[in-house]
C-alpha cells in the first residue's frame, strides 16, 4: 500500500481538479438520482454506482489517489463542498419533496455518524439509537408546546437529557457484551417505544400536535427563505439547518477519532483485555460512547420535530434503530464519509423503489445486498491512521 | 533498598483448581526476576493477579508502598506496571504506531470536551505521543520503525513480540512485566531480544523487569533473581545457578527419575 500511495502522488493541480471534479460529479449524481422516476432510469443510476464501487475494489489505487488529491487540496475541497451544499436548494428550485428527501438523508446521516462511534469505532452493537433520537424530539417538542420555549433553547436541553439516557442504558449495558449487550439495548428501545406510547402526558399514540415552527432573527422557518431575490420553498430553512448539524456531526466524529479517545475506542474494539492492560477504563469508554451517541442523536431529534411539527410513537421505533445501523455497516464502519453515503443511499433507495411497487422492498434488499457483494467492507471501509506528512 | 513490588501469600483458586498457593515473591528497584516453571505451573496467574485481571482469593500486592490488591487493570498501569501477554495480544487491525501510541494512553490526558474544544492542544498531544513512538520503534530490534503503517495483525511472529514490549515500555513503567517475550523467536533473535532487554535496563537503571520464560538461555542473561513455581507453589528461589542445581527444581522439570538417578 505504501508503494501505491507514493506512486499515485497527485500534483497540486491535479489534486485540486480532481477534489472539484469529484465533488461536482458526486453531486451530480445526487441530484440525479433524487430526480429520476421511471423504474430503468433508477436501475440505470444503480448500476452505475456498483460499476463505480466495483471499480474502486478493483484498483484500490483510486482510493488513495482521491485521499490523496483532498489532502493536497483540502481547503479548496472543503470550500467546494460548502458552495455545493449551499447551491444544491438552488439547482432543486421549488421541488419540495426533493428538499424533504434531502433533510431526512442528512438527518439520518447524523445519526449514523452517531452510532458509528459506538458500531464502528468501539464495536458496541446499540439497537437503542433510535431511542435517543425520539427523547431528543420528546423533550424538545414537550418544551417548546408546554413552555413556550425556543426551538434554539430545546436544542441543548433535549441533547443533555439524552446524554443522560445515554449513560442510563451504558451503565447495566457494561455488565453485558456482544449478543447480549445488543439484546439489553433493544429492551430499552422497546421500553422507551412503549413509554412514549402510554404515558399521558407525551399524548400517547397520537403523539404531538403543532410543534411551532422555530425563528432565526425574526425570520420564521415556516416562511419561504427568500436569498438575493431568489425565493427558496420554507423546507430551505431546514435543510440548511441539518447540514449546519451535519458539520457538527463531521467535526466532532473528526476530532474524537483523531484524538486518544477515538484510539482508545478503537482498542477496545479489537481486545478488550488487552485495553485494559494499557490502561484504558473500558467500562467509562463504553459508556461515554452511548452519551455521545445520545448527544447527536438528540440534536437530529429535535430538529426533526420541529421539521414536520408532528411527532408519535411511531417514528421512533426499533425499525429506525435497525436502519440506522444498516446505514453504518453499508457505508463502512469507523469512516465518516462512508457512513454519510451509506445514510444517503439508504434514506433516498426506499423512496425511488416506489416504481417496482409491491416489489420496492425485495427490490431494495437485493440491491443492498448486491453492494455488499461488491464492497464487503462497505461502501467506503476504516482507513489507517497516518500522522505526519500526507493526510 | 525497598521492594518496589511485593507479593505476599497469594492464593488464586479457580473452584476446585488451585492456581497458585500461597505464593511470595518481590523485586527491587531496578532489578530482574525471572520466574520459570513447567507448564500450567501458575506463572501467567500470578501476572494476571498483580496486573488487577483476576481477583486474588487471598494474599497481598504491595507496589510501590501502595496496596494494589484487587485494583482494577487502568489503575495498576497508571500505577507503572505495564506487561505483555502469553499470546500477543496485540490491536490487530490497527497500524503498528496506533498501536504503541495507545500503550501512552495513561501519560496523556485528553478528554472528550479537550478534543472538542481545544482540538490545537489535542493535535499537538497527539503529534508528540507519535514521536516518542517512533523513537521507541526505532530503539528496538527488528525493523518496527520501517513497518510502523502496517496493521499489526500482519507483522511476523518475532515483531508481534517487539511490538508487544514496545506498546508495553510506551507507558513508562517502573516495572515491565513480560510473559515469555520469545516465544516464537529463533536463536538470533533471542539474542537480539537479551540485548534489548541489556540496553533498556541500561539506559533505564531504575526499571525493574520480570520475567516469565521457558528458554533458559534468556534466564542465564540475567540470572541473579530466578524463582521457580511448580503447581502453584513457589518451590525455589535464588540466582540461576542455585536454582537449576535445586533438587525440587530438577524434578519439577525432568521428573522424578531423572532427578534421582
Amino acid at each position: 500500500m505504501q508503494g501505491s500511495v507514493s506512486l499515485a502522488a497527485p500534483g497540486k493541480a491535479a489534486a485540486a481538479a480532481f477534489a472539484i471534479a469529484s465533488q461536482l460529479c458526486g453531486a451530480a449524481f445526487l441530484y440525479l438520482i433524487l430526480k429520476v422516476d421511471g423504474g430503468w432510469q433508477v436501475v440505470g443510476l444503480l448500476a452505475l454506482l456498483g460499476f463505480g464501487f466495483y471499480l474502486l475494489e478493483r484498483l484500490p489505487w483510486i482510493g488513495d489517489y482521491a485521499l490523496a488529491s483532498f489532502a493536497r487540496a483540502s481547503l479548496l475541497a472543503m470550500v467546494t463542498a460548502a458552495v455545493v451544499v449551499v447551491a444544491f436548494p438552488f439547482v432543486v428550485g421549488s421541488n419540495t419533496y426533493m428538499l424533504h428527501l434531502l433533510i431526512v438523508a442528512q438527518l439520518y446521516a447524523v445519526l449514523a455518524l452517531a452510532l458509528n462511534f459506538q458500531l464502528g469505532s468501539a464495536n458496541i452493537p446499540n439497537f437503542a439509537t433510535g431511542a435517543s433520537y425520539g427523547i431528543g424530539a420528546y423533550v424538545s417538542a414537550l418544551l417548546a408546546i408546554n413552555f413556550g420555549i425556543s426551538f434554539w433553547l430545546t436544542l441543548p436541553v433535549a441533547a443533555l437529557a439524552a446524554t443522560l439516557f445515554g449513560f442510563i442504558i451504558g451503565i447495566p449495558s457494561m455488565r453485558t457484551r456482544d449478543t447480549y449487550l445488543a439484546l439489553v439495548t433493544i429492551a430499552f428501545g422497546v421500553v422507551v417505544q412503549q413509554l412514549l406510547n402510554n404515558f399521558s402526558w407525551t399524548g400517547g399514540p397520537n403523539g404531538l400536535v403543532g410543534i411551532p415552527a422555530p425563528s432565526l432573527f425574526g425570520h420564521s422557518f415556516a416562511d419561504p427563505l427568500v436569498i438575493f431575490g431568489w425565493k427558496l420553498p420554507s423546507q430551505a430553512n431546514f435543510y440548511y439547518l441539518s447540514a449546519a448539524l451535519v458539520v457538527v456531526a463531521i467535526v466532532t466524529a473528526h476530532r474524537l477519532h483523531g484524538s486518544r479517545i477515538g484510539l482508545a475506542w478503537n482498542a477496545l474494539r479489537a481486545d478488550e483485555i488487552a485495553a485494559k492492560a494499557q490502561g484504558i477504563n473500558v467500562a467509562w469508554f463504553k459508556v461515554l460512547a452511548f452519551a455521545v451517541d445520545a448527544f447527536l442523536a438528540a440534536f437530529a431529534g429535535t430538529i426533526y420535530a420541529f421539521y414536520v411539527s408532528y411527532i408519535s410513537p411511531d417514528n421512533f421505533t426499533f425499525l429506525v434503530s435497525v436502519t440506522i445501523m444498516t446505514m453504518v455497516i453499508v457505508g463502512g464502519m469507523d469512516n465518516i464519509f462512508g457512513v454519510i453515503v451509506g445514510a444517503f443511499l439508504l434514506t433516498i433507495l426506499p423512496e425511488k423503489l416506489r416504481a417496482f411497487a409491491d416489489y420496492r422492498l425485495l427490490f431494495f434488499g437485493v440491491v443492498i445486498i448486491g453492494f455488499l457483494m461488491i464492497r464487503p467492507q462497505g461502501f467506503f471501509p476504516q482507513r489507517m491512521r497516518r500522522y505526519g506528512g500526507d493526510l | 533498598m525497598s521492594a518496589l513490588l511485593k507479593v505476599e501469600n497469594l492464593t488464586m483458586r479457580f473452584g476446585g483448581l488451585v492456581a497458585l498457593n500461597d505464593v511470595s515473591l518481590s523485586i527491587d528497584k531496578g532489578a530482574v526476576l525471572a520466574v520459570i516453571g513447567p507448564n500450567g505451573a501458575g506463572k501467567s496467574t500470578l501476572f494476571n493477579v498483580v496486573t488487577g485481571v483476576y481477583r486474588p482469593t487471598s494474599g497481598r500486592v504491595t507496589f510501590d508502598g501502595v496496596d494494589i490488591t484487587s485494583r482494577p487493570s487502568y489503575e495498576v498501569v497508571d500505577r507503572g506496571i505495564a506487561r505483555t501477554f502469553q499470546s500477543s495480544r496485540l490491536f490487530s487491525d490497527l497500524s503498528v504506531l496506533d498501536n504503541v501510541i495507545i500503550g501512552m494512553h495513561t501519560r496523556t490526558k485528553t478528554g472528550v470536551l479537550d478534543a472538542l474544544f481545544r482540538p490545537g492542544a489535542s493535535r499537538r498531544e497527539m503529534a508528540a505521543c507519535v514521536e516518542k513512538a517512533e523513537t521507541l520503534l526505532k530503539l528496538g530490534s527488528g525493523g518496527l520503525f520501517e513497518q510502523r503503517y502496517r496493521p499489526a495483525g500482519t507483522l511476523a511472529q518475532a515483531d508481534r513480540r517487539r511490538l508487544e514490549i514496545a506498546r508495553a515500555l510506551a507507558s513508562q513503567p517502573k516495572l515491565l512485566l513480560l510473559d515469555e517475550p520469545s516465544v516464537g523467536m529463533d536463536d538470533t533473535e533471542t539474542d537480539a531480544l537479551v540485548a534489548d532487554i541489556a540496553r533498556l535496563r541500561a539506559e533505564n537503571p531504575e526499571l525493574s523487569v520480570i520475567l516469565i520464560e521457558h528458554d533458559m538461555r534468556v534466564v542465564e542473561a540475567f540470572p541473579q533473581h530466578v524463582t521457580c513455581i511448580d503447581y502453584g507453589s513457589k518451590i525455589a528461589e535464588g540466582d540461576f545457578a542455585a536454582v537449576r542445581a535445586d533438587p525440587r527444581v530438577q524434578e519439577a522439570y525432568l521428573g522424578k527419575a531423572v532427578a534421582h538417578a
